[in-house]
């Protein structure tokens, strides 16, 4: 169980991020709302990637739905913001349950590969959709307020924080859990695994629907390729995996690293960015499979042996 | 008469898309590691024979088997190095890691190669001869025969050959095979360099027949994936029938809903395929 002091930290911290408008730079509130919204994507890939053990990469999907719902009510309609949000959300719900009742059913790598395709199959349709632009996409309206849209984006991160908090301590989350280790035991014990896996992406579309709708009038500019980014899949899997899939903190963490260092890299030079980033993915997974999170809980007791034990549980 | 035309195009392309899923269902069925940089690798063989052509001026189907012993080196090396290193983890973490390796080979070819198209164009690239009031464009149909040849190989080597008695028991029991003699190290790094070795043939003949750009992996390790699973992970021959049923599903597609739909097929094909075969997924899970 989580310990006191870590939640006091949290909240201390969050409170100080909440002032960072007041004293940051144009540039440093930009880089907020990115890293924010980022956190926020790796975190609802944790509530079924990291619970439940189900590795998607399709989630981008929830994002461009999400964008879409907002841009189409904020452009097509005039609706306002927050009515947009809504649209975006109840869009990706709905995509969520279509998309997860078939595949959900598959297991492992099966259920990973066929999320894979999810996100080209999304752009073809948006790309002929003459209500969402078709190829050319929409213009939102524009709002030039980057501290409103830093404390929104801080406020999702804190809301699905929270969510994952309550998961990690609810029966709920130990049902996720439960599937992760061993599915069939849980079905066995009473779990209703179908239920619990479509309900956890549909949780997961709804904070990454907002993030996109975030991001949509943030940017005021939507299109298919933008909205349907593959790269976002990896950049939200990569960082839950780092900070340690599975933990409350471990994604936000993993996000706040990653994004600092992609930042400060792709300064200087840009492909080698997205090159760390899969250089990252492959020396975490051989030197720490259970993240940062378990690196930072050893504590003082760590050392290299922690990392050669890793592999030794693990090499052929 | 275009229906028959285009069935034609879709069982010779669908040979190479069958040859493509070879090595993935190979590494897939022995190892039990579903390789993400399998289109990666592909990717690669393509360049390798690209470059072969371009530069060392040799036509690129006597490029192949160069090709084909390079990539089997890059496999073995990748295999012995790091893969064997985590084989025995998590399905999550051979994903994942599969994945990362993915996004480094991309972007270390984008460095390498920039990201321009790229086409392996030999002199008779554009020949073609009729056949029975049909077109039949002569590099497709070679790539079709390779593709072939390489299956049958590789079913000669698995049910003919001392190596494939090895790799076939480590398949079904990894302990009992280390009893009788197997070294599982070098077996694992063996069998993943064949897979390698045939996804870079593959590149070199996809490379002809199609354009190449660091970026081709992914949708390649999602249509390979979907002909191993239809074509199953045992027999050679069923790998390059499953890719044969992709590639007329994917032409049909193309003339009678337009080619902007290829991708959402081929992923609907993917789901249907998965969720009617239901105990095979369950079985490897």
């Amino acid at each position: 169980m989580m310990k006191r002091w870590t939640l006091i930290v949290a909240v201390i911290v969050a409170v100080a991020l909440a002032f960072v408008p007041l004293v940051g730079s144009d540039t440093m509130i930009q880089f907020g709302i990115n890293a924010l919204l980022l956190a926020t994507l790796a975190q609802s890939w944790n509530i079924l990637g990291g619970f439940g053990g189900y590795v998607s990469f399709g989630n981008s999907v929830f994002y461009g739905l999400g964008t879409y719902g907002t841009a189409i009510a904020m452009t097509n309609y005039n609706l306002p913001f927050g009515v947009g949000l809504v649209v975006g959300v109840i869009l990706a719900m709905i995509g969520a349950a279509l998309v997860g009742l078939p595949i959900l059913r598959l297991r492992g790598p099966y259920f990973a590969i066929a999320t894979l395709g999810l996100n080209g199959a999304m752009m073809a349709i948006f790309s002929n959709l003459p209500i969402a632009g078709s190829n050319i996409g929409l213009v939102l309206p524009l709002t030039r307020n980057d501290t409103m849209f830093y404390e929104l984006a801080l406020g999702l991160l804190a809301a699905c924080t929270l969510t994952v908090l309550w998961i990690s301590r609810s029966r709920y989350g130990m049902g996720l859990i439960a599937i992760r280790e061993d599915e069939d035991a849980a079905g066995t014990m009473g779990v209703n695994a179908t239920l619990y896996k479509v309900s956890a992406l549909i949780l997961a579309s709804i904070f990454t629907a907002v993030a996109g709708g975030i991001h949509a009038y943030w940017s005021t500019f939507v299109d298919p390729a933008s909205a349907f980014d593959s790269t976002l899949n990896v950049r939200m899997v990569i960082m839950c995996v780092f900070g340690g899939p599975g933990t409350v903190f471990g994604p936000v963490i993993g996000s706040f690293v990653l994004s600092t260092v992609y930042e400060v890299l792709a300064a200087q030079i840009s492909t080698a960015a997205a090159l760390l980033f899969g250089f990252v993915i492959v020396l975490a997974v051989v030197f720490m499979p259970r993240g940062l999170a378990d690196v930072v809980k050893g504590g003082k007791g760590l050392s290299w042996r922690y990392f050669i034990r890793n592999i030794r549980e693990n090499r052929l | 008469m275009v229906l028959a035309q285009i069935l034609l195009n879709g069982i010779l392309l669908g040979g190479l898309y069958g040859l493509m899923a070879l090595g993935m269902a190979l590494v897939w069925g022995v190892l039990n590691i579903v390789n993400l940089a399998h289109g990666a690798l592909i990717m690669l063989g393509g360049y390798v024979v690209y470059y072969l052509f371009t530069l060392g001026g040799i036509d690129p189907f006597l490029a192949l088997p160069i090709a084909m012993v390079v990539m089997f080196c890059a496999g073995f090396a990748l295999q012995w190095g790091l893969l064997n290193l985590v084989v025995r983890s998590k399905m999550l973490n051979t994903l994942l890691i599969t994945f990362g390796l993915d996004v480094v080979l991309t972007f270390t070819a984008q460095l390498l190669f920039s990201a321009d198209f790229r086409t392996i164009n030999p002199s008779y690239a554009g020949s073609n001869f009729p056949l029975f009031g049909l077109t039949v464009p002569i590099v497709r149909l070679a790539a079709f025969g390779v593709a072939v040849a390489l299956a049958a190989a590789l079913w000669f080597v698995l049910n003919r050959m001392p190596l494939g008695r090895a790799i076939r028991a480590t398949a079904q029991n990894l302990v009992a095979a280390r009893l009788y003699g197997v070294n599982p190290r070098v077996l694992y790094a063996v069998t993943f360099g064949i897979g390698t070795a045939l996804a870079g043939a593959a590149g070199g003949l996809y490379g002809m027949i199609s354009n190449l750009t660091p970026y081709i992996g992914a949708s390649l390790t999602a249509k390979s994936f979907v002909i191993a699973i239809i074509g199953g992970l045992a027999n050679p021959f069923n790998v390059i029938l499953g890719g044969i049923f992709v590639g007329v599903a994917e032409s049909l597609t193309a003339l009678y809903l337009g080619p902007t739909y290829t991708d959402v097929i081929s992923f609907g094909l993917l789901v249907v395929v998965l969720v009617l075969r239901p105990k095979r997924a369950v079985r490897a899970a």
